[in-house]
């Protein structure tokens, strides 16, 4: 189709034709373009012509991806217009301190990092523990920079780094999609991701994350595996090989392109698209790959020796059967095949039973049969539930709501099938592709909200190509139409006929009789309908005889579907419509939903904007009120921030890797003043901070978050009970309570004074009265409450040097009372104590 | 005791000294120890044949390929030795083990890529130059042995 003349074409070529042909002017030749191939009509003018629009459509390409790369940048600024330049949320903070770091003391000193001032006292290897790829993306930014005298912060480079990355995403999905389908689908899914709330989601300026980086690299490492599918040049795939190297260095999720390639690779043999294309996209990548994916310290022999790269190794070896079977084939004759078929199938099976049977037995050896934790969960949602309330009580791990769909992907959430069903119209290797990565990618965002994220693209690009093709069928029709308006109803026949007929592509020599047939009857039939109708027809029969006389190649016809001109016209509006409400709804959602950084928070009330930046004020207490190498316990939360904010060694954070350490500190939080002491005397902790939102309704606060440290405490230490706290299975807090409850070390901390607020200690989050108002603290003192009641601070009493009076009490006491100690014999035994 | 096509030779063709492969018309004469011997032997021939007919394909291979092929069988020979050697001695340091494997194999499929660019009868390669195959193969060998450089410990 591509080689033919779009029919419609404006006047001016139609007429150079007419001046070729027969010399005359005449309205009726607007309908030739149709017919004509480009050889005929092409002139010199016509062919600069080709070319100018050609060019033209180039510069107006670049100039709207440039805009297009505006658009994902400033649309993630919300965040630093309505509150300030600061990074958001808690795993960022320790991007950028680590980025700290990396930028004061050189990189081998960061590649070789033992980071003490965290799980104390067992600290952290950042260098073998930490994806790297974000950090040293934004180092080398912040270097580059002040090299050329750019004098930036290291947190400003860290803030806008996402922003950056995000257009770079764009264009990424530009070049994809032109992959897979052309230009105009390329524009329209590149403008889709510039806005997509998923994506938006992780990658405001501040979300210093994984993911920022991470998805351009997804993107652009898939970009080059089509490509390399599509050229089958070898260099396309080094450069896949080392773009797949920085997605392994961004994320953890590098094992869904480590596992999606093979999976497509096996797609394409079972489907019989088997081509030498296929073998050199994926042989080199898989070699060269695993060999880069191990050079990275976090992943190390796991490239190897864990299933989630098996499937590559497994794909590779049919690769290489299948290659060899085309390639025997190839040189032998088909009755030696057939005879080497036999002879094969028979060794070669019983090869491989032996083979598997091996692999099997090595497999599940291993109790999670050489699976990650991680990975298991995904397979089997149920898993981390019953296995790892670690891993269960991150919120980002929790399966999404339907509404979420809607709110993250929004429009395309309908326009992703008619993408998945405009890729099989033709279906191609690229295409094939991109179906299977929706597919995987919409069963995986069913498992987790944070892979809404890798959903988000391929959802782009499927709906980008539905627009695209739903716009080109629609203004093709007005395009053939327009003319209809303007011309007498003779020649209006002859158009109707000429956009419902099948173009034939074939032998450009036979069709040059029919131009010129057709050509001399319009001439001479000038206003008449049925003569004219008749001849047409009769020229029509005549092409064809001729075509199908003259024609050698094989026929191939292909319909243009053409719609009626009203409904192309309404159709095209509505679907601007459609984008209108897409883009209405991305912006709101990125101006009021995804733009908080949850280290400020802000409400509005009657007089105006109220800020609550009660985080902040904490740490920096700490930073200045305490000591250098004093130790902070708090929930893991808090870790990341602690650690990059007041610059103290925490107990526990946020990489959650030690379970037992963990559970230690739930232990502490649910244990009564005594033993929570004992434990974190054990640990040398001098401040414990505890997070309360029970003044001003702040509703993640560390009370509704207790019941996961019970769970976590309890999963490690047996004495902990889960229903201990609850009465009648309900988590109250009020005077129903559970004396265990009222008792332990986070209720009172929590809780201390509380009641000095307003006389009757309503906590605004869980809506009751708290059960126990007046009490004292004895082995812990507050130093600090934050201005609003949410950070509350407090200090380990040191314990007394001399203990007056109490050795005597105690001599009275054992001689009294023998049988109390029995009763404390029969508790649990609690090893603290 | 001519095997195979005695009880055949009154009545079927002679083709070059080999049976013509319609062993099945055997049915009704043989018993089933017979015809699994025929069977055996058949298989056998086939085997020869095919093995011949594969040699006799394959000469016909220009020599430029012939060449990588050898190299790509060196290189493989070279991963097989390492396997064992691996086998015998025991994995540590399993990183160098990891990167000498790898180097074997991964320049092996590069040659593999650079054969299918390079040979006449790919009728999609017909407009890449070979230098430029060529050239990619270099680049990419480059890439793969910086890594194995870094790797190796």
């Amino acid at each position: 189709y591509s080689g033919w003349l779009r029919a419609g074409e404006p006047i001016d070529e139609s007429e150079t034709l007419a001046k070729s042909s027969s010399g005359s002017r005449l309205p009726s030749l607007r309908v030739l373009p149709c017919l004509i191939p480009p050889s005929m009509a092409a002139s010199s003018e016509t062919k600069g012509e080709g070319t100018l629009r050609k060019a033209f459509g180039g510069v107006l390409g670049f100039f709207i991806l440039l805009l297009i790369g505006a658009l994902a940048f400033s649309i993630r600024l919300f965040s630093v217009i309505k509150y300030e330049s600061v990074i958001h949320e808690f795993d960022p903070y320790f991007n950028y301190r680590v980025t700290q770091f990396l930028t004061k003391n050189g990189i081998y000193d960061f590649w070789n990092w033992f980071d003490d001032r965290t799980w104390y006292p067992l600290g952290r290897v950042i260098g073998g523990t930490v994806y790297p790829g974000l950090t040293l993306t934004a180092g080398s930014i912040w270097w580059l920079l002040n090299n050329l005298n750019i004098p930036l912060s290291v947190e400003t480079v860290c803030v806008f780094t996402a922003p950056i990355f995000s257009a770079n995403a764009s264009w990424a999905t530009y070049l994809l999609t032109k992959e897979v389908k052309g230009t105009g689908a390329g524009l329209t899914a590149a403008a889709l991701l510039a806005m997509v709330p998923s994506y938006i989601s992780r990658s405001v300026a501040g979300s210093y994350d994984n993911e920022a980086v991470a998805i351009f690299a997804l993107i652009f490492t898939f970009y080059l595996y089509t490509k390399t599918l599509n050229t089958g040049s070898l260099f396309y795939a080094t450069l896949n090989a080392l773009s797949y190297f920085y997605m392994v260095c961004s994320w953890g999720g590098y094992t869904f392109i480590i596992n999606l390639i093979p999976m497509h690779v096996l797609l394409c043999i079972v489907t019989g698209r088997y081509s030498p294309r296929l073998y050199i996209a994926y042989a080199p990548l898989v070699v060269l790959g695993t060999l880069l994916a191990s050079l990275v310290p976090v992943v190390g022999f796991n490239a190897v020796m864990t299933s989630e790269h098996f499937a590559s190794f497994l794909v590779f070896i049919i690769l290489h059967v299948v290659a060899l079977v085309y390639y025997i084939k190839g040189i032998l004759s088909p009755k030696m095949f057939k005879v080497a078929m036999t002879l094969v199938v028979t060794v070669g099976i019983a090869v491989c039973c032996a083979v598997l049977a091996i692999l099997i037995a090595l497999v599940a050896s291993s109790p999670t049969k050489g699976w990650s934790g991680r990975s298991l969960s995904l397979l089997d949602p149920t898993y981390a539930s019953k296995y790892i309330p670690i891993i269960a009580s991150v919120s980002e791990h929790q399966p999404p709501t339907w509404p979420s769909y809607f709110m993250d992907i929004n429009v395309l959430a309908f326009l992703v099938p008619a993408g998945i069903v405009a890729c099989f119209l033709p279906v191609s290797d690229a295409s094939l592709f991109m179906v299977l990565y929706i597919t995987t990618s919409v069963y995986f965002s069913g498992v987790m909200v944070r892979l809404m994220l890798v959903l988000a693209p391929a959802a782009c690009i499927m709906s980008g190509i539905a627009l695209s093709e739903a716009f080109d069928v629609f203004t093709r029709s007005i395009k053939l139409q327009l003319p209809k308006l303007f011309e007498s109803p003779g020649v209006s026949a002859l158009n109707a006929f000429c956009s419902d007929m099948n173009f034939k592509s074939g032998d450009i020599d036979s069709t040059q009789d029919e131009v010129v047939k057709v050509d001399n009857k319009a001439a001479t039939d000038k206003s008449e309908t049925a003569p004219k109708e008749r001849p047409s027809k009769k020229n029509r029969k005549k092409e064809k005889e001729i075509v199908e006389t003259t024609i050698k190649k094989p026929l191939k016809t292909k319909r243009l579907l053409v719609l009626p001109l009203e409904a192309s016209a309404v159709a095209i509006l509505l679907l601007i419509i459609l984008g209108a409400f897409y883009v209405v709804h991305c912006v709101w959602a990125a101006a009021e939903a995804y733009s908080a950084p949850s280290i400020v928070l802000t409400s509005h009330s009657h007089d105006g904007l109220h800020v609550f930046d009660d985080f902040r004020e904490a740490y920096a207490w700490l930073r200045h009120n305490t000591d250098v190498d004093d130790k902070v316990a708090s929930w893991w939360d808090y870790g990341y921030q602690t650690t990059a904010m007041a610059n103290r060694t925490v107990i526990v954070d946020n990489n959650t890797w030690n379970n037992t350490h963990i559970a230690t500190v739930g232990t502490a939080m649910s244990s009564p003043e005594k033993p929570a002491w004992e434990i974190f005397n054990s640990l040398d902790v001098k401040y414990v901070l505890v997070v309360f939102g029970g003044l001003v309704g702040y509703p993640s606060d560390d009370i509704n978050k207790f019941l996961w440290m019970v769970r976590i405490g309890g999963g490690v230490f047996p004495h902990i009970r889960e229903p201990d706290y609850l009465r009648d299975g309900q988590y109250r807090i009020d005077a129903q309570a559970t004396p265990t409850m009222l008792n332990c070390l986070m209720y009172k901390l929590s809780y201390y004074r509380f009641v000095e607020t307003d006389g009757k200690g309503f906590d605004r989050v869980r809506r009751t009265e708290i059960g126990k108002k007046h009490f004292k603290l004895t082995h812990f003192e507050e130093v600090f409450t934050t201005h609003h009641w949410m950070v509350r601070i407090y200090k380990l009493k040191p314990p007394k040097n001399r203990i007056r009076g109490k050795l005597k009490k105690s001599k009275t006491n054992s001689k009294t009372n023998p049988s109390n100690s029995k009763r404390h014999s029969n508790l649990r035994k609690n090893p603290w104590q | 005791y001519k095997p195979l096509c005695f009880p055949l030779a009154s009545t079927a063709e002679r083709r070059g000294g080999r049976c013509p492969s319609a062993l099945t018309r055997l049915g009704p004469f043989s018993d089933s120890g017979k015809q699994e011997l025929i069977m055996a032997k058949s298989n056998a021939s086939d085997a020869q044949a095919l093995v011949r007919s594969l040699r006799s394909a394959y000469a016909a291979t220009p020599t430029n390929l012939k060449i990588i092929d050898l190299y790509v069988v060196f290189a493989i020979a070279t991963a097989i030795i390492q396997v064992v050697y691996m086998g015998i001695v025991g994995s540590f340091p399993f990183n160098s083990f990891l990167s000498g494997v790898l180097s074997c194999v991964g320049t092996a499929v590069l040659a593999v890529c650079l054969r299918i660019q390079v040979n006449k009868e790919n009728k999609e390669f017909k407009d890449l130059p070979p230098e430029r195959a060529f050239a990619d193969f270099v680049l990419c060998n480059l890439v793969l042995h910086l890594v194995i450089m870094n790797f190796l410990g």
